[in-house]
């Protein structure tokens, strides 16, 4: 993904165990402040909105 | 060439006439300048038209998927690769299957041709030796094969058959010699932004023709994504999100199977080089798995299986 | 009417005065090939070339088109509000567009704007917008036939003004009411002038070596067509991409959807192919073109006997982009001489 030049960070992966609820719990709460410290997606996303709507 | 060809035509009457196999499939003359086009030999005089030439385009292995009978199938390096992917993923069976093996010289881009031309019109292309000869209504000229080759064929690993039943000809000189690791290189130093406009430039062009997936001997899926419609995974617009998850998916989804066949971009009727992202993906398979697809009928393809000692360098903490 | 000449040196001032009212678009060097793109400067221009790799039906008939926008809101009090697309805002000129292309929107007419009921207003609109400066084809490439057609080099059909290259001069020979008002201004061709240009005219025709004969097609029933046995081999190598069909001049089949985003939304044209097999895919799951056979057929069908026996137009125009575009090279030529001449 990087390669194309989607931004680093927006793509995480990581290895859990069923049994690691904590860690899965972290790893989500670690892995939405760093995709939202990004901001909205600017790749591969599609606005089909009129103009005068995108403002709004 | 011309002795190959011969041989070519020879082996395949031999086989229709002692019904080895039900049908020759090779390459027939084109009706335009350097575009030969995949032929199947039903009968000993159908094998009078097949013909071995340095536009050869095409990847037959695409054309042997979903066949019952036995077939000849005319291979070099990576058409014979991508019978064995097709083997090895169960679309084929080595049985069914008799590999005429022949060695590639390169074969030749017709694009490049034109552009030693702009503008003008050719009428014929003839191979003698290692020059073509170029002709149109008012000229005639001579350049270098090793000038108008393919991309691909200047950084092909396999120009003989990896398997083969029957040899064509000598075996020849391994490679093209040029890096096949250095074909992604140039995106690999850009920054992420440059990366991505890079990206939409590459593409820009493209018309949704589906050339590219449709001469693909790996795209054999029965309903390609872009075709689903419950969900539709992919809109149908030539916008570029639209075109982009196109090139990106099916990219993906060739990931250690690829075999640098150069088909698509043969096919692409707008130039499109898609090898910018396949050439990445087959780099990263042979630095992970240490793998190149198509080689050998025993081993499985590295994303069909499971080990754990599978390296995880992209899992974080 | 009368022809009139213009001195190459003289074209922007030409250039300007269309480009007042019109957005001009021409054939432009693109890397190795033509193609089309807005031009402003004559220095843009190129009069060497076969013909553009793509074919310039994207003016009329673009590739995805918007064709309304739609709001739904459940608090709104008008419910769903659907919005029409504005049309083409500023006229639209083609320079330098060959004869074979502007035929293939005539021959488009015959089924956009079939009747008051069947009259196609994205098209319509564009194509009333536009102007058509045909460029006389000097070249022909050797996967031309327009002249079988019922097209040619210098033809003139659907063309406001019809341009031919002399070297240094141009001779514009306008064709409609709007052609002559926008030569009106220059001076008239001299005799030797309009006899280079019938010359060009006959060189350029001799110069079209392939030639297809449609007698036996139009001649023979559809089902004697349908059922001959060329399909049963012909088909093999296709791939059932869709590259014929895009690179057409003629090809006009399209699919329609709906685009939402939230309470916005949208109905989008884009352009389909019948080598799809989704194409005629059924809600109900069955398919009345399932084989690749039936698909390959049908184009030729649709082209060399279907049409001309509903509107009386030949559904090609000769251009030879499918033959020289095709990765497998089918050749339309032979397969249209198989049609012919086969038992």
């Amino acid at each position: 993904m990087e390669y194309v030049g989607i931004e680093p960070g927006r793509l995480h992966f990581s290895w859990i165990s069923s049994s690691e609820a904590g860690e899965f719990q972290n790893k989500a709460t670690e892995v939405v402040e760093a995709v939202r410290a990004l901001g909205p997606a600017k790749r591969l996303v599609k606005d089909i909105r009129p103009e005068e709507a995108e403002a709004g | 060439m011309q002795e190959m060809t011969q041989q070519i035509r020879e082996s395949a009457k031999r086989l229709l006439e002692q019904g080895q196999v039900d049908c020759v499939l090779g390459y027939r003359k084109g009706t335009v300048p350097m575009q030969e086009r995949p032929f199947f030999a039903y009968t000993p005089e159908d094998a009078d038209q097949l013909v071995w030439t340095r536009f050869c385009v095409n990847n037959l292995a695409n054309f042997l998927i979903g066949r019952q009978d036995r077939i000849a199938v005319v291979a070099q390096g990576c058409v014979s690769r991508n019978i064995v992917g097709l083997i090895q993923e169960k679309q084929l069976t080595r049985e069914q299957v008799y590999v005429l093996g022949v060695h590639s010289p390169g074969m030749v881009d017709r694009g490049k041709v034109q552009e030693h031309f702009p503008n003008r019109v050719i009428h014929s292309v003839e191979e003698d030796g290692e020059e073509l000869v170029v002709s149109g209504a008012d000229f005639s000229e001579r350049i270098k094969v090793r000038d108008v080759k393919r991309n691909n064929c200047y950084t092909c690993t396999h120009r003989n058959a990896v398997i083969h039943d029957e040899l064509i000809g000598e075996q020849g000189k391994e490679t093209g010699g040029g890096n096949m690791d250095k074909v992604a290189a140039p995106w690999e130093k850009l920054s992420p932004e440059e990366r991505w406009e890079r990206l939409e430039e590459t593409f820009k062009d493209c018309i949704r023709c589906y050339a590219c997936r449709d001469v693909c001997p790996l795209c054999y899926c029965n309903q390609c994504f872009v075709d689903e419609n419950q969900p539709q995974w992919c809109g149908k617009t030539v916008e570029e999100t639209d075109v982009l998850t196109f090139h990106l998916l099916r990219a993906f989804h060739c990931a250690g199977r690829c075999t640098d066949c150069g088909a698509c971009e043969s096919a692409c009727p707008v130039g499109i080089k898609m090898r910018m992202l396949t050439s990445k993906l087959e780099k990263d398979i042979r630095e992970l798995y240490d793998y190149s697809p198509g080689l050998d009928l025993e081993s499985t393809p590295p994303l069909s299986v499971y080990r754990p000692e599978d390296p995880e360098p992209f899992a974080s903490g | 009417m009368q022809d009139k000449i213009l001195d190459k040196s003289e074209l922007d001032a030409f250039l300007e005065r269309l480009g007042k009212e019109h957005d001009v678009h021409a054939p432009v060097q693109n890397g190795g090939s033509v193609e089309w793109a807005a031009v402003d400067s004559s220095r843009d221009l190129v009069w060497d070339f076969t013909n553009t790799g793509v074919s310039p039906k994207r003016y009329i008939f673009p590739q995805t088109e918007c064709m309304m926008r739609f709001r739904n809101r459940s608090d709104d009090p008008e419910g769903m509000v659907m919005k029409e697309e504005p049309g083409l805002t500023r006229k639209r000129a083609l320079l330098n567009i060959r004869p074979c292309d502007v035929k293939a929107f005539r021959v488009l007419d015959s089924v956009y704007c079939q009747d008051e009921k069947t009259n196609d207003v994205y098209w319509r609109d564009k194509r009333e917008k536009t102007l058509y400066l045909g460029l006389a084809c000097k070249s022909p490439c050797p996967t031309c036939f327009c002249t079988s057609v019922r097209c040619g080099p210098h033809h003139e059909e659907g063309l406001d003004v019809l341009l031919v290259d002399l070297g240094e001069q141009l001779l514009l020979r306008p064709v409609s009411d709007k052609g002559q008002e926008l030569v009106s201004h220059l001076s008239d061709a001299p005799q030797e002038a309009v006899q280079q240009a019938a010359k060009q005219k006959e060189d350029a025709e001799a110069a079209i070596q392939s030639r297809v004969d449609l007698e036996n097609i139009m001649a023979r029933s559809v089902l004697e067509l349908y059922e001959a046995p060329m399909w049963d081999r012909e088909h093999e190598s296709c791939l059932n991409c869709g590259v014929c069909t895009y690179v057409c001049p003629t090809c006009h089949c399209f699919d329609i959807q709906d685009e939402t985003q939230g309470e916005h939304g949208r109905r989008v044209r884009n352009w389909d192919t019948c080598m799809s097999w989704l194409f005629t895919y059924h809600t109900s799951g069955h398919n009345p073109r399932g084989s690749k056979k039936d698909r390959y057929r049908q184009r030729f069908m649709h082209k060399f006997k279907y049409m001309p026996q509903k509107f009386d137009v030949i559904g090609c125009v000769g251009c030879g982009r499918c033959t020289s575009r095709c990765p497998v090279n089918i050749d339309v030529t032979e397969v249209v001489r198989g049609m012919n001449e086969q038992e």
